[in-house]
């Protein structure tokens, strides 16, 4: 049974991940389900490299793992951080109220 | 002597710019700089002329160099020179002191002075100058103070429109002569006028017709020679001393000096070339101040003709006889400018003859200096006039029959318009209330006139002349002096003058507010009034021809230049940020959707899928 399970399953695994989370990202209009799908696209990520490490036999892809679980936490604090901040200014987490740079 | 004439030719250059500088509000004090500058200019100009100096006196120093190649700055004082010396400064400074009476009650009189110091500047430099393109710099420096000065009542449309009409002429005119300079150099190697002298002794064939007519342009334009002769009547909307000096005497004559300076480069065509045109110029300036009514047009007309008389003395090969009636010429006409200018003064800027009448009851001196002038343009026997005149009249006789018949009737014309202008002007009745009320002018004004009259009737004596300055006239005075018929000559000449008298006398003595020969002949009157089409033939043209080309170029220049290149290249900066913009739109989405977008289009780059 476990044979059946073969990389390319976990690929495309990956890839309706990132599909998901980059759908999210573009209908979402409640910055913090982007900030969300923003993290399934990186988990997506993760299984891919996962997968490549495992196929190609070294920890490469391992250890950039490690590296973007860091870096995806430090990116959350952040940006949860902003967006705290952001409602307490404007009153609102939703992404059509901002469009100020716009023009 | 060099610092002599250094400072001589700076000193007016110094007092313009102090005058324009600092002296813009000052009438009083900037008149008086600028005259005495003049009597300065009068001072060093004579020591200079009357110093023992080797003859010719010249020197020259380095202006600037540009590689191999240097011009040159230096002066040439010989024989000519010294005489036109004389003339611009004894006559220039006549003119100023006559100015501060004329212009009293001008409010711009800085800017009238300042004007006057650089053309003495610039005439100064013309004088003295020893090689071409120093003449040329001092040429156009010229041109362009006349410009200033006749543009003096820059408020009144005439003055402007005759200023443009001079400056703009003049460039057609000068820019022959800057070709002749080209051409010069590239025949003869150098500028310099002792050198080109030299080099022309030499090798006399290397001269051709082409060079010398290139720069015979720049006489004809300065002096206002047929075909370039438009500028010079329109002129006289400057103020009359400015005429008087500028439009009769010096600035016009620079000319003839100019032909008098290069004439070893002249070729036989180019002398009868230049000697016919000369004489039809003689010709047909008389019957156009035939008609005349505004008393300056009439004495403009008339030193168009007496330029034409000094080119056909030229181009008959009879420099030193062109120089002599320059000289004369120079009095005489400045006299006549003058008495104008003192007529039109004393009569509130009345200028139509017709209006006025009876002066010389009311004016005594500006009439009989006025008078004399006449007297010594038609050419009464013992009069400057006379000997100038009769002896170019003599000449042509003698070698070109043509001329002298062309010649001959521009003298009588000469005498009938002079008279006709006398008797108009100071015979009769007052037909106006300004001429009723005339009075005679201040002695600031009349004391020129009254030293400008006795050189007009004893400027004929060349004898009398010291050497200094008679020395370049003399050889060909005395060529005239062996011509045969002498005798017959002198009937012609006698005879001409009193035919110009008699006639005027009938048609003009009794006049009222028309011209009689407007009633009498007609046909004749508008033929002379029209001054065979010239200005309309020019107008035509530019408009015909000339606005069309500048229109045209007009477009392609919008088209290509400011069109194309300039608006083009801000036209494709402008598409791109127009197709940046776009992508602008301030949705996050948006720009997410982009950003994958461009992630996958480097992911398919570097997998090979794509570009390569």
């Amino acid at each position: 049974m476990m044979l059946s399970v073969t990389p390319q399953h976990f690929l495309i695994l990956s890839f309706l991940l990132v599909g998901i989370g980059f759908l999210g990202l573009l209908i979402r209009r409640n910055v913090l389900l982007m900030l969300m799908s923003l993290e399934l696209m990186l988990n997506g990520i993760n299984v891919a490299l996962l997968t490549f490490s495992r196929v190609g036999g070294n920890l490469d892809g391992g250890i950039f793992v490690f590296f973007i679980m860091t870096v995806a936490a430090a990116e959350v604090a952040v940006g949860l951080a902003l967006l705290v901040a952001l409602y307490k200014k404007r009153n609102s987490v939703l992404s059509d109220d901002m469009g100020l740079l716009k023009n | 002597m060099i610092s002599i004439a250094l400072s001589m030719l700076f000193l007016p250059l110094l007092s313009a710019a102090v005058t324009l500088l600092f002296l813009r509000k000052n009438g009083n004090l900037a008149s008086l700089l600028s005259v005495s500058t003049a009597g300065g200019i009068l001072v060093l100009a004579l020591v200079l002329i009357f110093s023992d100096n080797p003859v010719p006196l010249a020197w020259d120093t380095t202006w600037f160099a540009m590689g191999g190649w240097e011009l040159r700055f230096g002066f040439l004082i010989d024989a000519p020179a010294k005489l036109l010396l004389f003339i611009v400064a004894f006559v220039g400074f006549l003119i100023h002191i006559f100015s501060l009476g004329y212009m009293a009650d001008d409010p711009a009189r800085p800017r009238y002075f300042g004007g006057l110091s650089i053309f003495m500047f610039s005439m100064l430099g013309i004088t003295l100058a020893d090689n071409l393109v120093m003449i040329f710099v001092f040429w156009e420096l010229v041109g362009f103070s006349s410009y200033l000065l006749i543009a003096h009542y820059f408020k009144t449309d005439e003055a402007t429109k005759a200023s443009r009409k001079a400056f703009i002429v003049n460039r057609v005119g000068d820019f022959g002569f800057l070709i002749g300079i080209v051409l010069t150099y590239w025949t003869y190697g150098t500028l310099n006028l002792s050198e080109l002298a030299d080099l022309a002794d030499f090798s006399p064939n290397l001269a051709t017709t082409g060079l010398c007519l290139a720069l015979a342009c720049g006489f004809v334009v300065k002096s206002a020679q047929f075909p370039l002769h438009v500028w010079l009547p329109d002129a006289m909307a400057g103020p009359t001393p400015v005429s008087a000096l500028i439009h009769a005497a010096t600035m016009v004559a620079a000319g003839v000096y100019l032909l008098l300076r290069i004439d070893f480069l002249f070729t036989e065509e180019a002398l009868g070339l230049i000697a016919f045109l000369g004489a039809a110029m003689g010709l047909y300036a008389g019957f156009c101040a035939l008609v005349q009514r505004d008393v300056k047009k009439i004495l403009a007309y008339s030193t168009l003709s007496q330029l034409g008389y000094m080119a056909a003395a030229f181009g008959l090969g009879a420099p030193g006889v062109a120089l002599f009636h320059l000289t004369t010429h120079a009095f005489f006409k400045a006299l006549m400018f003058l008495g104008s200018g003192s007529v039109i003064h004393a009569c509130h800027h009345e200028q139509d003859i017709f209006n006025y009448g009876g002066l010389r009851k009311r004016m005594p001196i500006t009439a009989l200096t006025f008078l004399i002038g006449v007297l010594a343009i038609s050419g009464v026997n013992f009069l400057s006039g006379y000997f100038s005149k009769d002896a170019i009249l003599l000449w042509a006789y003698n070698f070109n029959m043509p001329i002298f018949v062309i010649l001959y009737a521009g003298a009588i014309l000469t005498s009938i318009y002079m008279f006709r202008l006398y008797f108009i002007t100071f015979e009769g009745k007052a037909r106006s209330k300004y001429a009723e009320d005339a009075k005679e002018n201040s002695f600031l004004m009349t004391g020129p006139l009254l030293v400008l009259a006795v050189f007009s009737v004893f400027g004929g004596y060349q004898s009398l002349y010291p050497d200094q300055l008679g020395a370049y006239l003399g050889p060909d005075l005395s060529a005239v002096s062996l011509l045969p018929h002498h005798m017959w000559m002198i009937v012609l000449g006698t005879s001409a003058w009193i035919i110009g008298l008699l006639v005027a006398k009938t048609l003009f003595s009794k006049v009222l507010q028309d011209d009689p020969l407007a009633r009498r002949f007609p046909a004749f009157y508008e033929l002379c009034r029209s001054k065979l089409f010239f200005d309309e033939i020019y107008q035509i043209y530019l408009s015909k021809i000339q606005d069309p080309l500048a229109r045209f170029i007009e477009v392609m220049e919008l088209l290509f230049i400011s069109g194309l290149m300039v608006r083009g290249a801000a036209g494709v900066a402008a598409l791109f940020s127009m197709l940046a913009k776009l992508c602008y739109v301030g949705k996050i989405h948006a720009y997410a959707f982009w950003f994958i977008l461009g992630t996958l289009g480097f992911l398919f780059y570097a997998a090979g899928l794509v570009g390569n």
